[in-house]
């Protein structure tokens, strides 16, 4: 169900106020420009992207937001039109001189190049670079001679009247909604940022937007207030939910206006203990629940009694995620095609017991992947039934045929008498001593030695990005919820950039090119099933776990559901009349 | 003492330029290349080459040496690679929070210290005296952690007579309200090793023939204890306190982080975080800037509280 879009229904109540806690600091407020969760999220309480998701439905699924209705698909999928609500305002600016300021088709065709351009080295790049028929020859004219020209027609993006754009594509996508939902592509003004922004071209302070808040306080990196943007349009609360446990929560939000809060206090404490004891004193609102705090709070998947006495509430969702161990393909130990290194890779992957890393790594707030697309991303399959199982007695009988024999040692060699050393990579810090010792004690009881080899985040991504780590766990986090962006992962062309195993497996590419043509539908995700049966019988990766995300929620929030993509849920909420959370 | 001064400031040259050295050639060696992190997700070798080179990190090392005491001499660092906030306003906005914890912090665990050192040095060896000492013992081995964790929970959360966290617009109410706690933490943490030290001070200065000499005049315990011994002991003590006051400028890393204070000591932590060497550099610079003149400012305290101390 869509959220209808209503001329100024109400006014939000300056006195509802919400309070929410980060645990970790922002970095700007640029869409283009910054990529951390926390910037992620005010810029989606600020701003406006033409598509957005909605808010109750799962698994996600797109709605408009500042566009007049879905896309209209044509040229067998390489042309987009997409129309604007008319009449939506930015809010109020000096930058604007006094003056009404219409978002307009423009402002979206500038604030998507402004993705490419090589001044503003926006980490999103990717999301439209090799896309959009004429952008990619604008970004390589601009870096030789150093200025973008954002005057020039790109056909590929097009204003074609004031309230229509129009998008060509290189190829077939039908994952561009997801994109145009993605908080990177919301709309900037162009005069907001020539007149704010740095020498850099990046405007990462003075925030103007279309969206129901805009930036009334900031103390970087400690304490930000919203204000509702009095310009926005707003839009009558119905939405539906397919969840039987979603309504009494529908109940008591069904048809109010929104936004009824009226400002959004956020506070930065990076501490789990000072956190959780804000949420019990009653100084924040909204707290999403980290892995080591799970204990103190929660009994597995609910809450204590006395949150529970309290009337707190816990919204629980699997965050759209995946952790897993990669083994670099082009490594001479590790990696390769062949039979035998098929069988060390699926040894090593046989010996990890992955409820061994839930339960004592990971609090018991995790659960096991087994399907390469997480749960709430378009593409997962439930009812998968594969998947690499613990099996150290499998693992062992895998390796004695295929010839790495144990030595006077304990120790196993390669098939040539060479002694067999793995090394895995991580970071200094404790999650990553948990999981080499968890690796350790794996490969341990399979006779496979293993080194660890610690270094600085920077220093892991340079040299797994050239192929020179052997194995590492890593983590995905869904930039929008469509299996594409997990399958990609493994996609030979992208190594050196995503593909982190730098896996080159001719089956899986050819598979993935043909799913890149195709809309999410049975036919595509029978292509991500015989994709995922690849990975199983190569095992370039051991899949491991998707956490949970647990949000605590004072009683007196109400319509709070945590949705797995959105972050900024302000203004779908309300405040209870009594005020205290009694 | 000018000739002093000057002498003393233009030795501080050379002792900067290592400093200067020592903090670029280990962020270059420890930091990592901040281009990867700064990229994002998905990014491919001429988007970081383009980064690289926007940050000057794809210079010759002796190009970003130069660059670097360039920046020192002018005193603009740029802005930060993270949030491109101009360092300038990073330091300018972040101390005063790290000031209004940390000065009346100093100022009180000295006096503090300094009265229960006089206290107890007079009564040495007394069951008073052990007491103060096995609690100062105990309190010194106590980890500032577990200092912040119970106060947090006991006195803020269970008793409720401060805030957990928290940081408000006004002076008065950030100093009475919000530093109250962080304050408390700093003397339970601080007044133990001072008072001890400070002891030893007092008690190395109560045996001299001139204490015994004072009491034989008929002055009184009080005059001799808080005129004569103190500011006997007080070189010592000068040289301890002064010896802190560089630390006021980098706050207190784990107080401002578990009660939310926005304190340069936070953003430091921050800074290193997110690799950003434009903060990192400058916090350390003005800090090793600091330490130094305070070590000046100690010696010429030397010499107004003791005349007999010659200046060379």
């Amino acid at each position: 169900m869509l959220a209808v879009a209503t001329p100024a229904i109400a006014a939000p109540d300056m006195n509802k106020v919400v309070r929410e806690v980060f645990p970790a600091a922002e970095t700007g407020f640029d869409p283009a420009a910054v990529h951390d969760l926390y910037s992620g999220t005010l810029i989606q309480g600020i701003f406006e992207t033409l598509y957005t998701y909605d808010y109750l439905a799962r698994p996600s699924k797109v709605v408009p937001l500042a566009a007049d209705g879905m896309p209209q698909i044509t040229d067998n999928g390489r042309t987009w039109t997409v129309k604007l609500k008319k009449g939506i305002r930015f809010a109020d600016d000096p930058v604007f001189g006094g003056k009404p300021r219409e978002l307009t088709a423009d402002d979206y065709v500038y604030s998507i190049k402004r993705l490419i351009d090589p001044r503003i080295r926006s980490p999103w790049a990717f999301l439209v670079e090799g896309k959009f028929v004429g952008l990619d020859e604008v970004a390589e004219q601009a870096r030789k001679s150093g200025r973008f020209d954002y005057d020039r027609k790109v056909p590929g993006i097009e204003a074609v009247d004031r309230h229509t754009i129009r998008f060509r594509l290189k190829e077939t996508d039908y994952n561009l909604p997801y994109i145009l939902a993605h908080e990177p592509t919301s709309a900037v003004a162009r005069e907001v940022i020539e007149k704010y922004g740095e020498s850099d071209g990046r405007a990462l302070a003075n925030p103007v937007g279309t969206g129901p808040y805009r930036l009334a306080k900031w103390v970087r990196s400690s304490k930000i207030l919203l204000e509702a943007n009095p310009h926005y349009r707003g839009f009558t609360w119905n939405f539906a939910s397919s969840d039987p446990a979603d309504a009494a929560l529908v109940r008591e939000m069904k048809g109010k206006a929104m936004p009824q809060v009226g400002r959004v206090e956020i506070s930065i404490i990076e501490e789990d203990q000072a956190r959780l004891l804000a949420f019990q004193g009653d100084e924040v609102d909204l707290m999403n629940m980290e892995g080591p705090l799970a204990p103190k709070v929660l009994d597995g998947g609910t809450l204590k009694p006395e949150m529970k006495a309290k009337g707190v509430k816990l919204s629980r969702i699997v965050d759209p995620e995946l952790s897993y161990t990669y083994w670099n393909m082009t490594d001479p130990v590790v990696g390769g095609l062949a039979k035998e290194k098929v069988a060390l890779r699926r040894a090593m992957a046989m010996s990890y017991n992955v409820a061994d890393e839930i339960r004592v790594i990971r609090n018991g707030q995790a659960i096991e992947a087994r399907y390469p697309i997480p749960p709430g991303v378009v593409g997962h399959d439930p009812g998968w039934k594969g998947g690499i199982a613990y099996d150290p007695a499998g693992a062992n009988a895998l390796l004695d045929r295929f010839g790495y024999k144990r030595g006077a040692d304990g120790w196993r060699t390669l098939p040539d008498g060479k002694p067999l050393v793995v090394r895995l990579s991580s970071r200094p810090d404790t999650l990553g001593r948990q999981q080499d010792e968890l690796w350790k004690k794996s490969l341990d009881a399979i006779g496979v030695r293993m080194d660890v080899h610690k270094d600085k985040f920077p220093e892991l991504i340079k040299a797994e990005k050239q192929c020179k780590l052997q194995m590492r766990v890593a983590s995905w986090i869904a930039d929008y919820p469509d299996g594409d962006n997990f399958m990609q992962l493994l996609y030979g062309p992208n190594t050196n950039q995503s593909n982190n195993a730098c896996a080159r497996i001719p089956e899986f590419d050819k598979l993935y090119a043909r799913t890149q043509k195709m809309p999410p539908g049975p036919e595509r995700d029978k292509l991500y099933q015989e994709m995922t049966r690849v990975i199983e019988a190569y095992a370039p990766w051991r899949l491991m776990i998707s956490r949970y995300r647990n949000m605590l929620v004072q009683p007196r929030v109400l319509g709070y559901k945590r949705h797995p993509i959105l972050h900024a849920h302000w203004q779908y909420l309300d405040v209870a009349p009594q005020g205290p959370n009694k | 003492m000018t000739a002093y001064i000057i002498r003393r400031l233009w030795q501080m040259l050379p002792t900067m330029l290592g400093v200067v050295l020592l903090v670029f050639f280990l962020f270059n060696w420890v930091g990592g290349d901040p281009a990867y992190v700064l990229a994002g997700k998905i990014s491919n070798q001429e988007q970081i080459d383009n980064i690289r080179r926007q940050l000057g990190v794809d210079q010759p090392y002796w190009v970003q040496l130069w660059i670097f005491v360039k920046q020192i001499v002018t005193g603009d660092f740029g802005a930060s690679w993270s949030t491109n906030e101009r360092i300038s306003s990073i330091i300018f906005t972040r101390l005063p929070p790290s000031l209004t914890v940390l000065i009346p912090l100093t100022v009180l665990d000295a006096l503090i210290a300094i009265g229960l050192a006089l206290a107890v040095a007079y009564v040495r060896g007394s069951l008073t005296d052990r007491a103060v000492m096995i609690v100062c013992t105990v309190g010194l081995s106590i980890s500032i952690l577990v200092y912040i964790i119970v106060f947090q929970y006991v006195f803020a959360y269970k008793l409720g007579w401060f805030p957990v966290q928290g940081w408000g617009d006004s002076f008065w109410e950030n100093l009475f309200r919000y530093a109250s706690l962080p304050i408390l933490i700093g003397l339970a943490v601080g007044i133990a090793p001072s008072l001890r030290l400070y002891r030893t001070f007092v008690l190395d200065e109560i045996n001299q023939d001139y204490v015994r000499t004072a009491r034989a005049k008929g002055l009184s315990e009080n005059r001799t204890m808080w005129v004569h011994v103190l500011r006997n002991a007080s070189i010592p003590i000068i040289t301890n306190i002064m010896a802190s006051l560089p630390g006021l400028l980098i706050g207190a890393f784990l107080i401002e982080r578990f009660f939310s204070i926005p304190g340069i000591g936070r953003e430091v932590i921050l800074a290193v975080e997110r690799s950003d060497f434009p903060v990192i550099k400058a916090i350390t610079v003005y800090v090793a800037a600091a330490t130094m003149v305070f070590n000046l400012l100690a010696d010429l305290m030397y010499k107004a509280v003791d005349p007999r101390v010659q200046l060379k």
